[in-house]
């Protein structure tokens, strides 16, 4: 099976080689057939691989194949190679399956697209990119797929390029990432420089060795990669891109802003989590940023009115909940949750696409309504996503990882009850304003006639999806209730073990606890948002509520602080700075070099004397040396 | 001498005898494609020759001749050079009004010449490869007799060549009196007491200028635009491929040998003479406007970039250089082939507007060319970011850094005049479309493929060198 | 006779070449010009192989052959040469070195 590892990003890479110099000249089932068929293929070799690897797993813990070697000077090898651990295992399995579904749902999604040939080649890059990225033995080509996904994310959010605003959206998340991959790849120098390896087993090794505990190399390198971690997965303070990506297609939004991409950062963090433990500060601040993301992220999501962005800002509020479970040290509860997550998630995308293709590119959900006799695939399937994102008790998937979580925000090594209570409040809050997207959408009376409805391609996937929704829970129950955790288990090969803190109150009281908070939750969305009432309309009128509603809309006003610390100043000093102070080097340079060239070139005057002369300089010139020296 | 020790000599000797026998063929009349298809099984005789003699090597021929794995490595790439080129020659001289026969005995002998010089262990081989190659090259620049400009650029070539051939002859008579022998290995053993006679180092530096001259460095560089501008194509690839590849390895086996890059004051002249070939190269084809011309410029560069892989004089200084010099030879044997393909009777395919908007009307052979420049260039993902890449590190070991920092500068200045040929390629087509050549399909058609699996051994050599390097090491241990 | 006579001899024949090769116009006299270099090496080679002898080297003689190998090759040269100048006469009716001038930047 290890030899067959390079096929799962080589079909994707192939696809949209494919897709890229043919596209052209294919015919648009041939286009499906190909980006789609290219992904399931590769699903379908992870399934295989992910079974033999469970029935037998590999004595080293891994699978691994070098493809290649590029070059390498003295110690930093850069090496084109694989390999495949439990932690990339469960990874991949996401990316290709999840990614496969999504392929499918596009296929009818995009039929009407002008562009069917970029989407696909751009889709396909961006697996073959991201699948680069988590199987990545070396940190040098987990760069290049961190980079690669980076793009194919700006190429995709634009997607749409003539619609106004959309590029701005693009620019946007690419230069706010772009922030985080610039303190990431300092950190991969400065870990480089102290370690001298960037293959990450002997990164790994090597770290405990070389680092005592708390030192500050490490802490700096390890706060360097979570400020790239940070901006790839939209965390606190690089978080204000993630909503203006909506603009992308939903399968988009889907599969790189929900199930894959933006949780990069919480898989190198995972990756390093050596170098993070050995840092107990860049532990603290890792929960410190998922706490306050999570909450804040929460908060916008309450209020939003365009469907895609109550999404996106659930999206940020979850990876917060992965932050602070890698935070505290319970590093298989935070890939539980990015598990579980992935589908329940791409679901409620690929749910909220539906609806928003039925309903002629409608996005306020106030428009919205009275869907739920509609159309019941889609009705069942968002609402199992949706009771899955707010956690609904045994039954979702979601429970089961964030009740992990909840509990190991207090219990875990780094936990605080403060952190805890944050994740609480995020929890109320995420089962309420799912509530309300459910009750909003689907309930009430009709207010846009919906179009045709969506085709059994798109709903399938879906149905599936739904399905992993509920079960995926079930390979990790809460040990208190049954006995079983098929999940950590097998992630902890890779990951230490959680270790928890002593004299603690059962696990029963903090579980009863975060249910209860959860249902509480989900009621007062029913009673704030089913048929007319009273409270609201009441809020409505408050100037007080009407402006915190305001604070929370504008995603806490981010943007305008930003604006104002950084971009205003900025663009003040660039209108100092008119004649352009700064680039005065490199103009010289080119102006210097235009100068030298026309002193040159009188040089080649064509004239043989002249050329004679040339040869004669020369041996001068070295005769004259001779005599100096 | 035994017979024994001419098997080594086999490759060579085949070589030599190719230009008889193309002698003997134009005796009896034979056409222009039976003289083509008999040099190139010659020359794929003298690849199987230097594999069949491979496990005789290092085998010394005394007193003139040394064939070690080096030389077979740079005798291979000659070869290979010359196999591409005499393909060019075939659709580029059926094309012109002279006869294109004895083209190929000259082209054969060159050849022989620049073999020879790899080999070469003493003085008068030396003299004699680079001579041979040089009173070859005269002729074959002058070929095309009737055309404007190519007289008068072999008539440059022929007043520069011997000038500084006269030089290295007085800087072999110097290194003669004070060392009293002119084998290299001779002179190295004399080393300790005549290191610090002037006279011996003043011998030194005149052959630089004959190295020089023929690398095209600065300031013994002028000559190099004209005459790659008067020349037919194919043989302006030949002089910056083959002619280059010749007297490099005779200037890396005589550095060897000798350790001349113990010598401060040599140390000193390379470096100067790298810098300002990098500065002045890379400056005077920024606006150039004639592509041929504009390689030229670009090559006075690019030997400026392998000097600072000489100036460490380690393993990986010399491992670097064969790279780079492989490398490089791809490179621009597919941008001349891409002249050689688009120029017709009337016009040479030289100057920068008949290049616009190519992508649009001949979308392979503009890729082929964009492919070609982007490895000058040194973009990623090309051999010629690899190849900068190990001539930097190997430049790095010995802390070079002067040239080192000259390197990274005159690169990015560099970049900015490949980008606007490429530029020009994509342009708004201005011209009516180039003629279609199918006078001879079957070698056009062979050109063509030529072409694309040139450009593909630069991907290919810039994403996997493992295999190229690999060969390089093992030829290298032969010595 | 002391060497250094020869080497002085051969490095004033050398530099008169050089010149010639630098002032002179006609493509035949400097032409000539390179051959006086070429000779002047020659008569350097010789001297020293003397030179060389005497000290009781026994492969001196190697420089004496090779004094005939630059001859040979100058012949050649000039055969190649003379040639291209007179190509340069067709075309031109000069073999003045100053009108080559087309190619240029």
């Amino acid at each position: 099976m290890q030899q067959y590892l390079y096929l799962i990003p080589a079909l994707p890479l192939a696809g949209f080689l494919v897709l890229s110099l043919a596209g052209r000249y294919l015919s648009r089932n041939f286009i499906a057939g190909i980006g789609a068929g290219s992904i399931c293929i590769s699903a379908l070799i992870t399934i295989l691989l992910s079974a033999r690897f469970l029935q037998s797993p590999p004595e080293t813990g891994a699978y691994t194949q070098v493809l290649w070697h590029w070059f390498s000077v003295e110690g930093l090898v850069s090496n084109i190679s694989l390999r495949v651990d439990s932690l990339s295992l469960v990874f991949i399995c996401i990316i290709t399956f999840i990614g496969a579904l999504i392929h499918i749902y596009s296929i009818a999604f995009m039929r009407e697209d002008r562009d069917y040939a970029r989407f696909f080649a751009s889709m396909n890059l961006f697996v073959c990119a991201m699948l680069m990225l988590v199987m990545a033995d070396n940190l040098v080509l987990l760069y290049l797929g961190w980079e690669g996904v980076g793009l194919c994310s700006y190429l995709l959010i634009g997607f749409w390029y003539e619609t106004p605003g959309n590029y701005r959206a693009a620019n946007k998340a690419f230069v706010i990432t772009r922030i985080g991959d610039t303190a990431m790849i300092i950190g991969l120098f400065l870990l480089f420089k102290e370690l001298g390896t960037l293959y990450i087993p002997d990164v790994l090794a090597r770290a405990t060795q070389h680092f005592s505990s708390g030192a500050d190399g490490v802490t700096l390198i390890a706060i360097l990669l979570l400020c790239g971690g940070m901006g790839k997965s939209a965390q606190l303070p690089l978080q204000t891109w993630l909503p203006d990506a909506m603009a992308g297609p939903s399968p988009v939004s889907a599969l790189i802003h929900a199930a894959t991409m933006v949780t990069a950062g919480v898989y190198l963090i995972a990756r390093m989590h050596t170098i993070f433990e050995l840092s107990p500060v860049a532990m603290q601040i890792t929960a410190i940023v998922g706490a306050v993301t999570l909450f804040v992220a929460g908060c916008s999501a309450m209020v939003q009115t365009d469907i895609k962005r109550i999404l996106a800002y659930s999206t940020i509020s979850q990876i917060g909940y992965m932050f602070l479970a890698l935070g505290v040290g319970a590093w298989s509860a935070g890939i539980f949750h990015f598990f579980t997550h992935a589908f329940f998630k791409a679901l409620l995308f690929l749910a909220a696409g539906a609806v928003i293709e039925t309903l002629h590119h409608e996005h306020n959900i106030f428009k919205m309504g009275g869907l739920r006799k509609t159309m019941p695939v889609i009705f069942w399937t968002f609402t199992i996503g949706a009771a899955a994102l707010a956690a609904l008790p045994l039954v979702t998937a979601g429970f089961f990882s964030k009740d992990q979580i909840l509990w190991y925000a207090w219990s875990a090594g780094g936990g605080h009850p403060v952190l805890w209570a944050l994740a609480l409040a995020g929890a109320f809050i995420t089962a309420l304003y799912s509530t309300r997207l459910i009750l909003v959408v689907f309930w009430g009376e009709m207010k846009t006639t919906p179009g045709h409805l969506p085709s059994r391609v798109m709903t399938v996937p879906l149905v599936i999806l739904a399905f992993f929704s509920v079960a995926a829970g079930w390979i990790e129950w809460p040990h208190n209730i049954l006995h079983v955790d098929l999940f950590s288990e097998e992630v902890q090969h890779v990951l230490p073990a959680t270790v928890l803190k002593e004299g603690l109150p059962a696990e029963i009281v903090f579980q009863l606890i975060a249910v209860v908070v959860s249902l509480i939750g989900i009621y007062s969305g029913y009673s704030l948002y089913y048929g007319q009432s009273p409270l609201l309309q009441q809020w409505k009128q408050s100037p007080t509520v009407m402006s915190v509603r305001d604070f929370f809309f504008s995603g806490w006003r981010f943007d305008q602080l930003y604006d104002a610390l950084i971009v205003r100043p900025f663009l003040f000093i660039t209108r100092i700075n008119k004649s352009d102070i700064s680039d005065k080097l490199y103009t010289a340079i080119a102006n210097v070099s235009m100068l030298l060239n026309r002193q040159f070139s009188v040089t080649q005057n064509g004239s043989l004397r002249w050329y004679v002369t040339g040869v004669l300089i020369g041996i001068l010139f070295i005769i004259t040396l001779q005599l100096l020296l | 001498m035994n017979e024994l020790q001419l098997i080594p000599l086999l490759p060579f000797i085949i070589l030599a005898m190719a230009s008889v026998v193309t002698i003997l063929l134009i005796a009896f009349r034979l056409s222009h494609t039976v003289i083509q298809v008999t040099g190139f099984l010659m020359m794929c005789l003298v690849v199987f020759a230097t594999w069949y003699v491979r496990d005789t090597l290092p085998e010394e021929v005394p007193p003139l001749f040394i064939v070690d794995g080096q030389a077979a490595l740079f005798t291979g790439v000659i070869i290979f050079c010359v196999l591409v080129i005499g393909l060019f020659s075939y659709i580029y001289f059926e094309e012109r009004e002279e006869n294109p026969k004895e083209y190929y005995i000259l082209l054969f002998l060159a050849t022989l010449g620049a073999a020879i010089l790899t080999i070469s262990q003493h003085f008068i081989s030396l003299f004699i490869g680079l001579e041979l190659l040089s009173v070859s090259l005269y002729a074959l620049i002058a070929y095309l007799r009737n055309r404007n400009n190519a007289v008068e650029a072999g008539m440059k070539y022929l007043v520069l060549a011997a000038l500084s051939s006269a030089f290295l002859l007085f800087g072999m008579a110097l290194i003669y009196m004070e060392a009293g022998s002119m084998k290299f290995s001779g002179i190295a053993e004399k080393l300790p007491q005549v290191s610090s006679s002037p006279l011996f180092l003043m011998g030194l530096g005149t052959i630089v200028v004959a190295i020089g001259f023929k690398l095209a460095l600065v300031p013994f560089h002028l000559w190099a635009a004209d005459v790659y501008q008067g020349s037919p194509t194919p043989v302006t690839a030949f002089i910056a491929t083959i002619s280059k590849i010749g007297t490099f390895a005779v200037l890396l086996r005589f550095a060897q040998t000798i350790h001349l890059q113990q010598y401060p004051l040599i140390i000193a002249i390379f470096s100067v003479i790298a810098i300002s070939s990098m500065i002045v190269g890379n400056i005077l084809a920024l606006r150039q406007q004639n592509l041929k011309r504009l390689l030229a410029y670009s090559s006075i560069a690019h030997f400026g970039y392998l000097l600072v892989a000489f100036l460490p004089g380690n393993e990986a200084g010399t491992e670097a250089a064969a790279f780079y010099l492989i490398a490089y030879s791809i490179t621009l044997l597919s941008a001349f082939g891409v002249i050689t393909l688009l120029s017709s009777r009337e016009h040479e395919a030289e100057t920068l507007d008949i290049y616009t908007g190519l992508i649009w009307r001949r979308p392979v052979v503009a890729t082929i060319l964009a492919i070609s420049l982007f490895s000058l260039a040194g973009i990623p993902l090309t051999a010629g970011f690899l190849a900068k890449f190990f001539v930097l590190s190997a430049g790095v070991q010995q802390a070079v850094w002067l040239p080192l920092a000259v390197l990274i500068l005159t690169s990015v200045i560099g970049l900015y005049y490949y980008l606007r040929v490429i530029n020009t390629l994509f342009g708004t087509s201005g011209t009516a479309d180039v003629m279609q050549k199918t006078v001879h399909p079957f070698f056009h058609v062979s050109t063509y493929i030529t072409l694309v699996v040139l450009a593909g051994m630069l991907f290919w050599i810039g994403v996997f060198p493992g295999l190229v390097l690999q060969g390089i090491r093992l030829f290298l241990l032969l010595h | 006779m002391p060497v250094q006579y020869y080497i002085f001899l051969s490095i004033v024949l050398f530099c008169i070449g050089v010149m010639g090769v630098l002032m002179r116009r006609n493509a035949i006299i400097i032409f000539m010009c390179v051959e006086l270099m070429l000779n002047a090496v020659n008569l350097l080679m010789v001297a020293f192989s003397k030179m060389w002898a005497d000290a009781g080297r026994v492969d001196a003689a190697g420089a004496q052959i090779f004094v005939f190998f630059i001859m040979v090759v100058a012949a050649a040269e000039v055969a190649v040469g003379l040639a291209i100048i007179v190509m340069v006469y067709r075309k031109s009716q000069s073999v003045d070195i100053n009108i080559m001038n087309r190619l240029k930047n």
